[in-house]
This record gives structure tokens, sequence and C-alpha cells, in this order.
């Protein structure tokens, strides 16, 4: 393919502000769909962005659009909006010439608006304004065309309005891309190299590696190298999205597509890697990735202690669509052996955790979320992702917590309440600027304990849903942190400890002391529990003893029956955590996470 | 009997060195169904009667060549509200019975009854066909907690059918009665014992209510219309109990069970102890040789299935080894004399003895009053690991 006839964009832009729609009315405009197939949000097809209407990996697909005379091929990347999924972004945007900075007509521009933006524009992508929802009663297209013109240096008349619903403008948009989008300008003579921007895996292929091809060209049936670690293998089949794979002979500088390779070896394909030809080699691989740092930890640990083998596969192969999942093995006295695994956020955790779980049948028990914190022992730093690691009190220097920079977008009008939540979350106001004179966008310095459980929540309570959070890793800051355990008849239960500031230690000690009483069911033996800071007790409570727990009547003889609820009740315990004699249930270890994101006296 | 030879026959399947058994029969017929109660009993099926004794007999005929080589040691006429079949007919039941059966001279046969379904006559009737035991639905002395568990007769009545028992001539009478009713306090159920033991009954039953899904009372419950009774206040009860039939001089012999010297209910004892017995009737239970048996449960589909000549059952079981471990622990347990101490691993019991829920007796581990009450916790945590059932958690 004439490389001139070739337009690589995607769509970016805060959440729900209708990425995805206007992706299916380019797949209607350029009928890359069968009416009767086409469903709303089309390219969100996992069964949990349809559940949740929302996108959370972003979709390649190939469009071909007859334009004067010619026809282009489109290659469409939609992406995701919310903050966890930033990651998928950022690697859509590499594979990219262009961008569609989207912003809805009623909303106006939010905080990964401007995360998004400032992403494209490093990228060195040509980014297309585009005020979306215009035909909604409460739209403000010019008022919004005017902020997004501000935003990229652009003039207003340059904005294109479009309802992604209706369609109105969409025709307009796509003739704008092909003008303003520049086409790609690798070299088809040259060595191949082509970057794996993403990856998934089929039960049936193995590994499937999608690819922007820079420079050269692949075949079906051609010896390639990974080039990172030189592996080689024999390419099994080449095609493109459109929207579903459908085989090609050959994809070549510019076109976006996908590799299988028949390779079974998961940790191959790695995203951020370039392929090459073993035939003729590439001298230069292409800049990969900067690796996600995580944001959040959490100890997933199979239900049924014997699928741990079964989890560390499915992780293995989830891996390979989520390229920000990170995990190591460990064990936890109380619920035996899983892994520590890092997310970037806690919607990221949540859909890990059901795909995990549904994917592959799983049925896991997630531990509190934590941050990384940074032990300092005289010129040590030791690095502790879970919180029962964190040596006792008195054994080292300091400790370090993770800042953020967090970016709000609010109503100018609300400024005074998100300040004062920043400021109760320990935040250092580093500026702010108005977008326009209606709204503002703060920058604060928080840690990021503090606003990845419950501030986004707060913060929407505060602003009646006006204000929108975009936050960064910054680096990490000395905070006076302590940790706290969870005890069981006097024996710590590792999977309940928790580090957090000293001030707020009391009554985070005091509300998981209680949910504990609350979950924890009445057993043989009267159950102590406390919470404490090193040898310091903070909390306790007491589950009383069971007292009576028998089938008063064996009726006639059917001791079936009795047999038969015992078993049911054994199953019920089977299914508990035992800790020393106590038996816990996995809700306990959940209800850990909740006490976690609205500790008592904070709420709203 | 030394413990030892008492544990041999207490293997359930082991079809009792002596080939002994018992024999249950079912009477599905109430005067009204109460509240609480999921048992195989219908009101206003009475006009089946003759037609259901018809059954019986039927079902002795087809089932006796089986039980030729055992001999009934007890014999126990449940229901429903056996009582609500005329006394001649209970006796003539008897009567056919007997002739099919092996019985011991001197077996225990016990007829349940409901007050206000006996009079002096046919307690006498009952007397002279043999039945030389009779257990009586009291459930409470407190009108009130009658009330609310939808029974039909007064205290008074009760008292009158226990006096005509003892007129009659019976001589071991059980009374049953029922605690933690929606209402009931502690100090109720205390009369109500006290009134119980003030009438010298030679046994005495006290059930701690459960609520069946299945029940008016469940549904009740599911509905939050009534609260689910309280099961720390049922402990209290069973304390109260207790203490009140031990001062007595009553034994407190299983978990829900008393009696004066000498008058344990046999041919309940032949439960807990795994002994075989017979079940006639509709949805009667049965178990010989590690097979559990029932037959259908409504009346009409059992006579149906008798009229064509076969046996009216309704499902069994066979027991793995895991599943037979697990109930002789179950049925062990609840019964004063407990189980052989080397059943469990060494220590297993530990802990619990220490807690006081269950006690050393020479070479046998038995539960306490206060470990009877958890029975089922109990069995679970010695059950773990031995007989196939798996300790919880890793
Ligand atoms: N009225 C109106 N609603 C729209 C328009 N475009 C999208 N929507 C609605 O906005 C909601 C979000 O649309 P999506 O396309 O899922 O948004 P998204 O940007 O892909 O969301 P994420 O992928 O989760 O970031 C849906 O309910 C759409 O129907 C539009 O032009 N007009
Ligand atoms: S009398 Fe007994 S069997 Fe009949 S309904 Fe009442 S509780 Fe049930
Ligand atoms: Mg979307």
């Amino acid at each position: 393919m004439d490389q001139r006839l070739i337009r690589n964009f995607c769509i970016v832009a805060h959440i729900d502000h209708g990425k995805s729609t206007l992706a299916d009315r380019f797949l209607d405009v350029t009928h890359a769909v069968a009416e009767r197939q086409m469903r709303e949000q089309y390219l969100d097809r996992m069964d949990l962005e349809r559940e949740r209407g929302i996108t959370i990996k972003a979709q390649a697909v190939r469009l071909a659009y007859p334009h004067d005379g010619v026809e282009y091929e489109l290659n469409l990347i939609d992406t995701p909006g919310h903050v966890d999924f930033t990651y998928e972004v950022s690697r859509s945007l590499a594979a990219c010439e262009g961008a569609i900075l989207l912003v809805d007509a009623a909303q106006g521009i939010e905080a990964q608006t401007l995360a998004n933006f400032h992403l494209a524009r490093d990228a060195g992508l040509s980014i297309v304004p585009v005020v979306n929802k215009i035909d909604l009663p409460a739209a403000n297209p010019d008022g919004v065309a005017e902020e997004l013109a501000e935003l990229v240096g652009a003039e207003p008349q340059d904005v294109l309005r479009v309802s992604a619903k209706s369609g109105a403008g969409v025709t307009e948009l796509l003739r704008a891309l092909i003008d303003r989008v520049p086409s790609p300008s690798g070299d088809p003579a040259a060595p191949l190299r082509a970057l794996v921007f993403d990856s998934s895996y089929d039960p049936y292929r193995g590994v499937v590696a999608y690819l922007r091809v820079v420079d050269g060209e692949i075949t079906g049936r051609s010896r390639v190298v990974f080039m990172s670690n030189r592996s080689t293998s024999e390419s099994e089949e080449v095609g493109v999205f459109a929207p579903d794979a459908s085989p090609r002979p050959a994809l070549t500088a510019g076109d976006v597509g996908y590799l299988i390779t028949g390779v079974k070896d998961l940790r191959q394909a790695k995203v951020g890697d370039t392929v090459t030809l073993a035939s003729r080699p590439a001298g230069k691989a292409l800049p990969g990735y900067r690796e996600p740092k995580p944001m959040v930890w959490s100890g997933l640990y199979p239900a049924e202690g014997g699928d741990y083998a079964v989890l560390r596969d499915a992780l293995d192969k989830l891996k390979l669509s989520d390229a920000a999942l990170v995990y190591e093995p460990e064990s936890s006295l109380a619920l035996g052996f899983g892994f520590r695994c890092g997310f970037l956020g806690l919607l990221h955790m949540d859909i890990v955790k059901e795909r995990l779980e549904r994917e592959f049948n799983l049925e896991l028990i997630a531990t509190a979320p934590n941050v990384e914190f940074r032990v300092i022992r005289q010129t040590e730093v030791i690095s502790v992702h879970n919180p029962s690691e964190m040596p006792q009190p008195g054994t080292y220097d300091y400790v370090e917590e993770p800042f953020v920079l967090a970016t709000v977008v609010t109503p100018s009008s609300f400024l005074g309440p998100v300040m004062e939540l920043c400021q109760q979350r320990r935040g250092s106001l580093q500026d702010l600027r108005y977008l326009s004179p209606e709204r503002a966008e703060v920058h604060y310095l928080l840690p990021l304990a503090e606003i990845i459980f419950d501030f986004f929540d707060l913060l929407k309570s505060r602003t009646r849903g006006y204000a929108s959070l975009d936050y960064e890793h910054w680096g990490y800051e000395r905070s006076d942190l302590v940790r706290v355990d969870l005890l069981l008849q006097g024996e710590a239960v590792d999977a309940f400890s928790s580090v957090v500031h000293r001030d707020k230690a009391p009554t985070y000690g005091r509300a998981m002391a209680e949910r504990l009483r609350e979950l924890i069911p009445r057993q043989l033996f009267e159950v102590a529990i406390q919470a404490t800071i090193g040898s310091r007790v903070i909390a306790r409570e007491t589950v009383r003893a069971k007292r009576k727990d028998v089938l008063a009547k064996c009726y006639g003889g059917d001791i079936t029956r009795k047999r038969k609820l015992l078993e049911k009740q054994k199953e019920g315990k089977r299914r508990m955590r035992r800790v020393g004699r106590v038996d816990v249930p996995q809700e306990a270890f959940i209800a850990a996470l909740r006490v976690d994101q609205q500790p008592a006296g904070r709420q709203p | 009997m030394t413990p030892r030879a008492r544990d041999e026959h207490v293997q359930p399947g082991s079809a009792g060195i002596d080939g002994s058994a018992g024999l249950y029969v079912h009477i599905p017929f109430c005067l009204t169904r109460c509240g609480y109660c999921d048992f195989n009993t219908y009101a206003g099926l009475e006009h089946l009667a003759g037609a259901y004794l018809e059954g019986l007999t039927l079902e002795s005929d087809l089932a006796a060549p089986e039980w030729r080589d055992h001999t009934f040691v007890s014999v126990f006429f449940g229901g429903g509200t056996p009582t609500m079949l005329p006394s001649e007919r209970l006796g003539d039941l008897l009567g056919s019975l007997r002739r099919r059966f092996s019985f011991d001279p001197a077996a225990e046969i016990t007829v349940e009854a409901n007050p206000d379904t006996v009079d002096g006559r046919a307690l006498a009737g009952l007397l002279a066909s043999g039945v030389g035991r009779l257990s009586l639905g009291v459930q409470s002395f407190d009108p009130a907690v009658l009330v609310s568990l939808e029974r039909v007769h007064s205290p008074q009545s009760a008292r009158t059918a226990f006096a005509a028992a003892r007129s009659a001539g019976f001589q071991n009478v059980n009374l049953d009665l029922i605690y933690g009713a929606n209402g009931e306090t502690l100090e109720s159920w205390r009369r109500t014992v006290e009134e119980a033991v003030a009438l010298e009954p030679d046994h005495l039953s006290c059930y701690a209510l459960t609520v069946e899904p299945s029940t008016r009372l469940g549904r009740k419950v599911a509905a939050g219309m009534v609260p689910p009774p309280d099961p720390d206040l049922q402990a209290d009860m069973y304390h109260v109990a207790c203490d009140l039939l031990g001062a007595a001089g009553y034994e407190h012999y299983e978990i829900s069970n008393w009696a004066t010297p000498g008058r344990r209910c046999l041919h309940n004892m032949g439960y807990w102890q795994g002994r075989p017995y017979l079940g006639l009737g509709a949805g009667a239970h049965s178990h010989r040789d590690g097979r559990r048996w029932w037959n259908v449960r409504p009346p009409r589909q059992y006579l149906d299935l008798l009229d064509g000549g076969e046996l009216p059952i309704g499902g069994e079981e066979r027991l793995s080894d895991a599943e037979r471990a697990t109930e002789r622990l179950l049925l062990g347990l609840r019964v004063a004399d407990g189980i052989p101490a080397q059943w469990l691993p060494d220590g297993r019991a530990t802990p619990f003895v220490e807690d006081g829920l269950a006690e050393r007796r020479g070479d046998r581990l038995a539960l306490t009053d206060r470990g009877m009450l958890v029975a089922n916790e109990l069995v679970l945590a010695f059950a773990a690991g031995i007989g196939g059932v798996e300790p919880p958690g890793p």
C-alpha cells in the first residue's frame, strides 16, 4: 500500500466523552461491520467492558475509506479514558501519527483531556481537536471549542464539531483527518522494523502480537526476530483487524496489524519490543516503552489453595493483553501461596481480578491494596510491597511513601472545597490556572495513599460531580508512617497488616477491628481481636463464643438429612481460612479493603 | 455390658451382633399443621386412613422376608399424630405387624400422641394391645407459647392427657417440649420445665425450636414478620433444662433427651447406636448394612406404588467409608456415653476438653452439656482429616 494513502490515528479523551461511540460512526461510514452485527460501542468487545460501559483495552481497527476517488487506509485505535489505563493510551500513541482529542460539549475539558493531550503532544502527534455530543441539550459547543482551541493552540474554527450519537459532522471529521494527519514516513525498502504495541493470547493460536510496521515488510512466511532478547520464530500469519482479525499476505511500512508466530512461550512477545527479519535484520531497535510503574499492590490468592498453578498460568497469559500488570510470588500464613500484584489503580486491580476469575475460572481473594513504601536503613533502601514486610519501628531510620502530582479540573466556584480536600489529604499546592473564567486547573503534590482509595468519590461529592482528577507518579518523600497489625487471639494476621500515617492509625485500627468483629463468625471459644502498632494496642474487640449449633431433633431416623446439613456446614468451613484456631471467612480479607477506602470519620 | 462390647455394635452398618432391629411406623395425619412443622404429615387427609392402614400391611408383606433374621426390640408409631387413628385400628395394626415380624417379648412399643386426640378409653385400648410407652406432644405449659407455635391444644388438655395416661396404667410416659418460640422468655420456659417435672414423667424430650425454610414459620422469618430464635437465649434455656432436670433426677443421655434410670428410649438409642431399623409408611426411613433408604413422601403415591406390588422406595444411599466415619461421630457424640477415645487421633480433642466442651470418661470421650449444644461444630472439628473429611483451610 502506498504510504501516502495511509492515516494512523487514535481517539483520546476523558472517560465517557464518546470515543468508542465515535469509533462506531467510523465503522458505519466505512461499512466495516454488517448492519445486523453492529451494536453500540462495537469495539468494546470484552464482556467486562460492555457490562461496565467503559473501554479497558485499546482496540485497533483498519477502515477503507474512499475519498477524492482514491481509497484510503485508516488505522484507528480507540483508547480507554480512565486514568488507570493511561498506559494503554501512551502505547497506542506510538503507533500513530495523529490523535483526535475529543471533548464532551456538555462537560468541557477535564483532567484526562489535559493528561492525554500532553501525552499526544509529547509523542509528536498531529492533534485534531473535536467537540462531541453537540446534540445534547446542555451542550455548549462554542464555549468548549474555545477552551479546546486555547489548549491545543488552534483557532476555534479549526475545532470540529460532531455528534457521535447522530453521526453529524463525522464525514467532515474523516476528511479533516485525511488532510491534517500526516501519512507515515517509514522506509518500505529498509529492513523490517515493527513495534509491538500490544499483544493478546488466543487459546488456539497462542500469542498474538499487535504491530505497527515502521520500515520494511513482513509476510505470513518469514523468520522473525524479537530484538530485545534475539529470540527467533516463524511467522504463521499476519493480518489486520477489520475489525475482526483478517489474514493478509503481508504488512508493509505504515501498516497496523497483527502477527501470529504460534509461539507458546508467553514471555516472547514483549510489548514495546521491535520485530525484524532474521534474513535481513535491522540495525537498531525502535524506542520501546517505559515500563509503567504500579501504583497499588495487593495480594491475589486462590480461594482454593490447589489453584496456585492455575493462577500463575492465568497471570502469565493475562499479562500478554495487559502489559501494565506485574506480579511476584509470595506466601501468607493466613492465605497460603499467591502473588503480590502491582496495578495502575483500583479499577485496574478490580478488572484484573475479575478477568482472572472469568477467563480462567478462578476464585480469588484479594488483600487490601497498598502503595509501595521505602524503608531507609543507613545506606540501604528497602522497597516494601506488602505491609506485613514492613520492619518493626526502631529498626530503621525513616520511611518514604510515593507522592503524585495530581491535576484537578473544576468549575471555579468549587475551588474552595477542592483545595480544602487536598489540604486535608496532606497535599501541597503547586499551581493554579484558569482554563476559562469558569474553569480552573489546580495541581497538588499528594501522597498517593491519600488519593488512591476514596479521594475521587469525595472530590465528586464535594463538587456535585463536576471536578475531574488525573495524577502521575512524582517521587518518594519521607513520611511519618506506621504499621498497624491486626491480631486474632494474640496472633498477627499478615494479610490484615497495613501501613498508614501515624495520625490516622488509631481511627484505622478501630475501624478494622470493628469490621472484623462483624465478619468473623462466632466460634467455639471467644475470639479476641486487637489492632496494634508495634507492641501498643490501639483497639480491641471480641467475638463472643458460639453456644448453640446442633440439630435438635432426629426425625424418624432421617440421619441422611442430618449428615448432609453437616456436610454443607463443613463445605462452608472449608472455604474459610484458619488462623491459629480461628476460622476467618474470605469476606474478611476483602472487607479489609473497604475499610481502607473509607476510614471512619472521614466520610463526607 | 462393658463399654468395649457396646462399641462393637455401635458401628453403623453392623447388623447388630444379636440381630436386633427397630421398627418405625409412620402415620401421616394431624388435626392441623403446626406452623413450625416440616414433618411428612397432612391435615384433612383422614379419609385415606383406611387405605393407608391396608398399605402398611401390604408394605409389611413385601418387606418382611428381608427381615426374617432380625428381632425387633423396639416399635415406634410416629407421625404425624398416630392417635388420629382409633385405638382399635392401631391395635389391629400392631397385631398384624406381630404376625409378620419377629418381636422381642420385651420390645419397647411407643405411640406418639397429641393432647385432645386421646381419652381414657383409647389409652386403655392401646395399653391392652401391647403399647407400653406413650409420648405426648406437650411442647409448652405457657398458653401464649402454644399460640405462638400454632398448637391447637391448651396446657390444661396436656395435663388431662397425662393424667389419663397414668390412670390408664401407662408406666412409661414421655413429654415432648420445645423451647425458643417467638415471645417465649427464659422465665416462661423455666415454668414449663417445672410444670413438666411436677407431673413426674418417666422421660422428657426438650427440643430447640428450629426454623425450617419450607414451613409457615420459615416463611414468616424470611419475610421479617417473626424474629428467628435467638441462639443465646436458646442456649440459656437448654441449660435451665439441664439444671432443673438434673436436679430432679433425670439423666441427660442425649442432646435433647432426659430419662429416669432405666427409661432411656430404646428405639431412639438405636438410631444413635447404628442399630438397623425398618421404617414403614409414607416417607419413612430405613437403615441396614450401610445402606439408608426412604419411602416416597406423598401418601397417595405411597399407596399407588404398593397397589402396583412395588416397595414404595423414594431414594437410597450407600455410605462411603468417609460418610460412615462422619456419621458414627455425628451419632455417637450425641449420646452421653460418647465414643471410644481411640476413634480420634491423639490430641485432637485436647483443646476442647480444656475448654470444657468435651470430657474423657475412662477410655471414652463424651461431650459435656455445653459441648452437646455445639455438637455440629465439634463433630466437624473432630472429623477433620479423618475418614476423608478434610481439615478447613490450609
Ligand atoms: N447524546 C450523546 N451521547 C453520546 C455521544 N457520544 C457518546 N455518547 C454517550 O456517552 C456515553 C459514553 O460513550 P462511550 O463512547 O462509551 O465513551 P468513551 O469515551 O469511549 O468512554 P471510555 O472508553 O470509558 O473512556 C455513552 O452513553 C454514549 O451513548 C453523543 O454524541 N451524543
Ligand atoms: S402435631 Fe406434630 S406432626 Fe402434627 S403438625 Fe404439629 S408438630 Fe407436626
Ligand atoms: Mg470507550
